[in-house]
């Protein structure tokens, strides 16, 4: 990462229904700048609704977030200045498949930070290189693996020069063999300094990368801490039997 | 009775075959074929019709056509935008609008712009200005919703993605739903084209000064002129087909292409 500040971010209180589906029921945590969080629970706990609201591409009903200087539940907030500080990386990939990867890289950093063409495409081909695809600058999304185009995804939003990375189950939708690369790259962007926010159900990821692990069950956080505590000693019964069931699927 | 499924494939076949040799063989007896080729296939009139036929009926149709599918692809695409748009007024006069020129037959468009024009207006309009209206009237309403249906066929993920990079709605919009949504309804606009092409007859009932005609007008001109039969409206026909076979092949070969694909898996979240 280079010269740009990482970002904290404040959560307090956050209600969000889809109709008469309560998603989240009053969730208050803090992410401090440079930390990495890992917010674990079963489908439905309302995990990625919490990460959604985070840049706003859901609308919570009640509550309030920061992102660093930005006031994300002010209603005049600048979304797209703020959104351009916040990088996410989906599940899909949701790469632009009508763009080359290179393309894909520079788009946003041309068309909206008016970047000129070589500014863009060098620091495109910086972060492709950081993540090992540099070779492939080329190529149409298509014609990658899952595992490279998460990566590309990843180099995507970092042309943005993030100070918050967001991911959504980055690696749910990957060949087994390819979920390595994608979390390998996610660590070295850790160990960087990223602000993260990631939403997993990698637990040996989260265990060895995450500051902090937090376990949400229906729309509450139930239970929060260092990783090695809430992952290795779980104090909560939720968190007890979740954890059983995902480090042993087979048991019972 | 216990047929095998290939002795019951063979009799399929068998049955198909026989009903055809007998079909032909009935239409071969109780039609007058020599009344069919005077009438139809009377090669007399074929040799007079050109070059004009072509140089000026098709020319004059395609010309109609191509005007008529080009105003009604920007029309198609504003009312396509406003039929998505935040303010709500907007869709609803696109919604009237395509719903109403959708359900009225396009030959009332023809005769209103045609006689009504220079009535209601005080327009004097020339045959091109007025096929090339009446058919981006009624193309538009059709090319809007094929337009819509591609809109809303790039997936939620896209948008989302360009949104979450920070570009802004109309941004996203140019960039990445827009050119995606315009590979998904090639195939459906080039299938649009060629309605137009054939409904750019109805000029005809508007009437036209001979250096407009267009290739219905020709071929019915061909039958008072040649007392010949129909066979002026046949060699019209084949005219029309000179411009819908290719662009049918190629609504073809678009379709078979097919739109870029986002991803290489098709799982979908939970």
């Amino acid at each position: 990462m280079s010269d740009e500040q990482a970002a904290g971010v404040v959560i307090e209180d956050l209600h969000k229904s889809f109709g008469d589906n309560e998603v989240l029921k009053g969730i208050s945590m803090r992410v401090d700048p440079g930390e990495v969080v890992c917010l674990i629970g079963a489908s439905g706990s309302g995990k990625s609704t919490l990460l959604r609201c985070v840049n706003r591409l859901e609308d919570p009903d009640a509550g309030r977030i920061t992102v660093g200087q930005f006031e994300a539940t002010d209603p005049d907030v600048n979304l797209d200045a703020m959104r351009r500080r916040i990088g996410m990386v989906f599940q899909q990939f949701n790469l632009f498949p009508h763009l080359s990867v290179l393309e894909n890289c520079t788009l946003t950093p041309r068309r909206v930070l008016k970047q000129s063409a070589s500014e863009a495409e060098e620091e495109a081909l910086r972060q492709l290189d950081q993540v090992g695809l540099k070779d492939l600058a080329d190529r149409r999304p298509a014609q990658l693996s899952g595992g490279q185009q998460q990566r590309v995804a990843i180099a995507r939003a970092l042309t943005m020069k993030p100070q918050l990375m967001l991911f959504d189950e980055p690696t749910s939708a990957l060949d087994p063999e390819t979920v390595g690369d994608v979390l390998t790259s996610m660590r070295s962007l850790a160990e960087a300094g990223m602000t993260m926010i990631v939403v997993t159900h990698e637990m040996g990821f989260a265990r060895e990368v995450a500051d902090r692990v937090v376990f949400m069950d229906q729309g509450v956080v139930v239970e929060e801490g260092p990783a090695q505590e809430v992952i290795g000693d779980p104090q909560q019964p939720r968190t007890q039997d979740f954890l059983r069931r995902v480090l042993n699927p087979l048991a019972e | 009775m216990a047929l095998s499924n290939r002795k019951r494939r063979q009799l399929s076949l068998g049955i198909q075959a026989a009903v055809f040799v007998i079909a032909v063989a009935v239409l071969t007896v109780i039609i007058d074929w020599g009344a069919v080729q005077q009438s139809f296939f009377n090669l007399e009139p074929v040799a007079p019709m050109f070059p004009g036929v072509i140089t000026t009926g098709l020319v004059n149709t395609i010309q109609y056509t191509f005007f008529g599918f080009l105003f009604g692809l920007l029309a198609g695409t504003l009312l396509a935008l406003m039929r998505l748009a935040s303010f709500p007024v907007y869709r609803w006069i696109a919604t009237a609008y395509i719903e109403f020129f959708r359900g009225i037959p396009a030959i009332l468009v023809f005769i209103a712009l045609g006689f009504g024009a220079s009535l209601a207006f005080g327009l004097n309009l020339s045959t091109l200005q007025t096929a090339a209206t009446a058919l981006a009237i009624v193309g538009s309403a059709y090319i809007a919703e094929t337009i819509r249906a591609g809109l809303q066929a790039v997936p939620a993920g896209q948008v989302e993605a360009a949104r979450a990079l920070g570009m802004p709605a109309w941004r996203a919009m140019v960039s990445i739903q827009i050119p995606q949504a315009f590979r998904i309804v090639l195939p459906p606009l080039t299938n649009e084209a060629i309605l137009l092409t054939k409904d750019s007859s109805l000029i005809y009932v508007v009437g036209m000064a001979g250096a407009a005609a267009e290739l219905t007008k020709m071929g019915r001109d061909g039958i008072t002129m040649y007392q010949a039969g129909m066979t002026p409206l046949v060699v019209a026909g084949f005219c029309y087909l000179i411009i819908t076979v290719p662009l049918s092949l190629l609504a073809r070969r678009l379709e078979a292409r097919g739109p870029a694909k986002a991803s290489r898996k098709k799982k979908v979240k939970a």
